[in-house]
């Protein structure tokens, strides 16, 4: 459900891709570094596998695991940055935040992750945001919820992936063998991994870095990553959270100092 | 459509042709399905084991998170409570596992997620004339859950593209080695297997039919309703076509549909109503149950479907509403249609609705502000005193109430 229109946005973005990260960032973003406080709001990640004719079969078990590497990477990126970190679970594992109130702040999220996609990654770009890095608030509900609960970002995170089933592994095959007679498909597709993180200021209640992930291959059975393994989960947390890029007017900043 | 599939060459075809009959074994006649050949294929506490199935499921406890938070569900507790216990008297083994949501929708439908949680659209609570006809819907939606339809669909539709391809490819390579080019054959194929999914979609829904009809019939609900909101559905696609001067609603055409034709659900629902009907047996329409049960929140049904202004579908459904007899809201919703539509006319028939709707006990208060405005611009100024007075009284603290307190003053 959440992730439509992003699949779409970054399609865009190249077929033949491998591993591929875009991000944006507010033009006054420096990566959070030191002592700060990250909330995760419960990570939303889906498993499946792709059948022959095409299709994502979710998994449950593959889901369950995958969400519990996802997590365990973060926490282990986090300390190794210096914050401190608290993974929602569920939407009532905040003591004194009602569920209603996480629930309000994740459809917002959602609608304003949809705009983002469209008008940074979708190519359909705003004259008014242009040269303003990413200009997109979830405004004081957000603050409110830092106030709350102390806490000094907030991190939104979308993961998928996916693995050729072993009739889509020989689906590929058959097409590779096409090659020698004239029919060639060596490049049905089938799995990979699309995820994408946000990040939130919660004391300004702006949305301060947007990074879209997308790994795979267009030959079935070849895979970038899997978030099924710990280290394959710990891949795509540093593929997506690990090069944070300040935004362009700290950038500049540096530059000019130097 | 299907312009380019009829240029296949002659030669296409010979070469892959034979591996594609497998996939386009449409058919065409679609029978319908007695009600007594439905059994529910789960029982009682139902929970998956397959893992495509379990799967789904874990999926779907996100998305019943999501629903049952939404706040574009209904509040009112006497509707809630209402739907839940027909949906506890129609659910078949599975009763007590269902979960049922009222959205504030102003359209015609229901839906049944795979878990067994079910979404029904406030428009569909405005249209139903009795307990009957709503129990049909439910109970057709519990259908859907009681013979696994989600589950079996998927399975239908991964096989199916799991052939496709599987023959897609092989077409290719076959082509590729004997010289041919098969790429138009392969776009039948595709055809085919598109209709052979909608196919089955619309024999899942003839099941669902089947099973609600006899579900609210066990219960002694009047089978016949179901067909009947056939009947009224019908009728106001046509009549709402009628205003939009349109000569007919889309023509649709079977092959291409989700669910069966309109026409055939209501034709095959009356033939299986006869079917289950037990001679002696009393059955009951539960019409006093179900009014009562949606009184607090007819008004604002009322007011959603009016102001979507498609009036040939307001009219017809308000007109639909009152063959159980007229009342003031009735009658002051017909009125708002015309004002809303706002065309050469519409204000006098408005002004007529209102005149006719402050003569029943129960118009509400907007029919007697709506009717004093009304006199207020026919010039007919002591009348309209009288109707604001009313207002003023029925509604004390509306918000336009100082404006026209001060209007009456001078």
């Amino acid at each position: 459900m959440r992730r439509l229109s992003l699949l779409i946005a970054v399609s865009a973005l190249s077929l033949s891709a491998c591993v591929q990260t875009r991000q944006f960032a507010d033009v006054e973003f420096t990566p959070p570094q030191g002592d700060y406080k990250l909330l995760v709001m419960r990570p939303d990640v889906s498993v499946g596998s792709v059948t022959t004719g095409g299709m994502v079969e979710p998994r449950a078990d593959w889901t369950e695991t995958a969400r519990a590497n996802l997590i365990a990477a973060l926490k282990a990126q986090q300390a190794e940055r210096g914050g401190n970190v608290v993974i929602m679970e569920r939407r009532d594992s905040l003591p004194g935040i009602e569920p209603e109130t996480v629930a309000e702040l994740e459809r917002l999220h959602y609608a304003v992750g949809q705009s983002i996609a469209l008008h940074r990654y979708n190519g359909r770009y705003l004259p008014t945001k242009r040269g303003k890095g990413l200009d997109w608030t979830l405004g004081q509900d957000a603050v409110r919820l830092g106030q709350r609960t102390g806490m000094d970002y907030a991190l939104f995170l979308y993961a998928e992936d996916s693995f050729a089933s072993t009739g889509r592994v020989a689906l590929q095959v058959l097409g590779v063998a096409g090659c020698f007679v004239g029919f060639c498909a060596p490049n049905i597709g089938g799995g990979g991994q699309f995820a994408y993180a946000s990040l939130v200021d919660l004391r300004s209640g702006e949305v301060v870095w947007f990074n879209v992930l997308q790994a795979g291959t267009q030959i079935a059975g070849i895979n970038m990553g899997d978030i099924r393994k710990p280290e394959g989960a710990a891949q795509m947390v540093d593929r997506l959270l690990d090069r944070m890029k300040p935004g362009r007017a700290v950038r500049q900043r540096l530059k000019e100092r130097r | 459509m299907c312009v380019n599939c009829l240029s296949v060459s002659r030669r296409a075809m010979l070469a892959g042709g034979g591996a594609l009959a497998a996939s386009l074994a449409t058919g065409t006649a679609s029978a319908r399905i007695p009600p007594a050949s439905m059994v529910p294929l789960i029982g009682p506490g139902y929970r998956p084991t397959d893992k495509d199935e379990v799967g789904i499921w874990k999926l779907m406890d996100r998305v019943e998170e999501e629903v049952s938070g939404s706040n574009l569900l209904l509040k009112d507790k006497p509707t809630n409570d209402y739907v839940r216990e027909l949906i506890g008297r129609v659910g078949g083994p599975a009763a007590k596992d269902m979960r049922i949501y009222v959205a504030r929708i102003p359209e015609f439908n229901a839906v049944m997620f795979p878990t067994g949680f079910t979404v029904i659209f406030s428009g569909l609570l405005l249209r139903m004339r009795n307990e009957a006809q709503l129990a049909g819907v439910i109970a057709h939606e519990s259908g859907h859950f009681l013979r696994k339809h989600q589950i079996r669909q998927w399975r239908d539709m991964r096989m199916k593209t799991d052939i496709f391809s599987i023959l897609a490819m092989g077409a290719g390579v076959a082509g590729g080695a004997a010289g041919v080019y098969t790429g138009d054959l392969v776009r039948l194929a595709q055809l085919g297997t598109i209709l052979t999914l909608l196919k089955y979609s619309r024999t899942l829904e003839a099941e669902a039919d089947a099973m609600g009809l006899k579900l609210i019939a066990e219960q002694g609900l009047r089978p016949m309703a179901m067909s009947e909101t056939w009947d009224q559905l019908i009728a106001e696609f046509d009549a709402s076509a009628r205003h939009r001067r349109r000569r007919r609603r889309e023509r649709r055409i079977g092959l291409f549909e989700t669910h069966p034709l309109p026409e055939t659900r209501r034709a095959d629902l009356r033939l299986s109503a006869a079917e289950v009907t037990v001679p002696g047996r009393a059955y009951d329409d539960g019409r006093a149950r179900y009014l009562n049960a949606i009184t607090n929140i007819r008004p604002m049904l009322l007011d959603d479907q009016v102001k979507l202004n498609d009036p040939g579908a307001s009219q017809y459904i308000v007109e639909t509403l009152a063959r159980d007899g007229w009342n003031g809201l009735l009658r002051f919703y017909e009125a708002e249609i015309w004002r809303l539509r706002n065309r050469a006319g519409d204000d006098a028939r408005a002004a007529l609705g209102y005149a006719a709707a402050v003569q029943y006990p129960d118009a509400p208060a907007d029919a007697w502000r709506w009717h004093g405005i009304m006199l207020q611009k026919a010039g007919r100024l002591p009348e309209a005193r009288q109707a604001y007075t009313r207002y003023l009284a029925m509604a004390p603290n509306a918000p336009d109430a100082p404006f026209i307190r001060q209007q009456l003053q001078q």
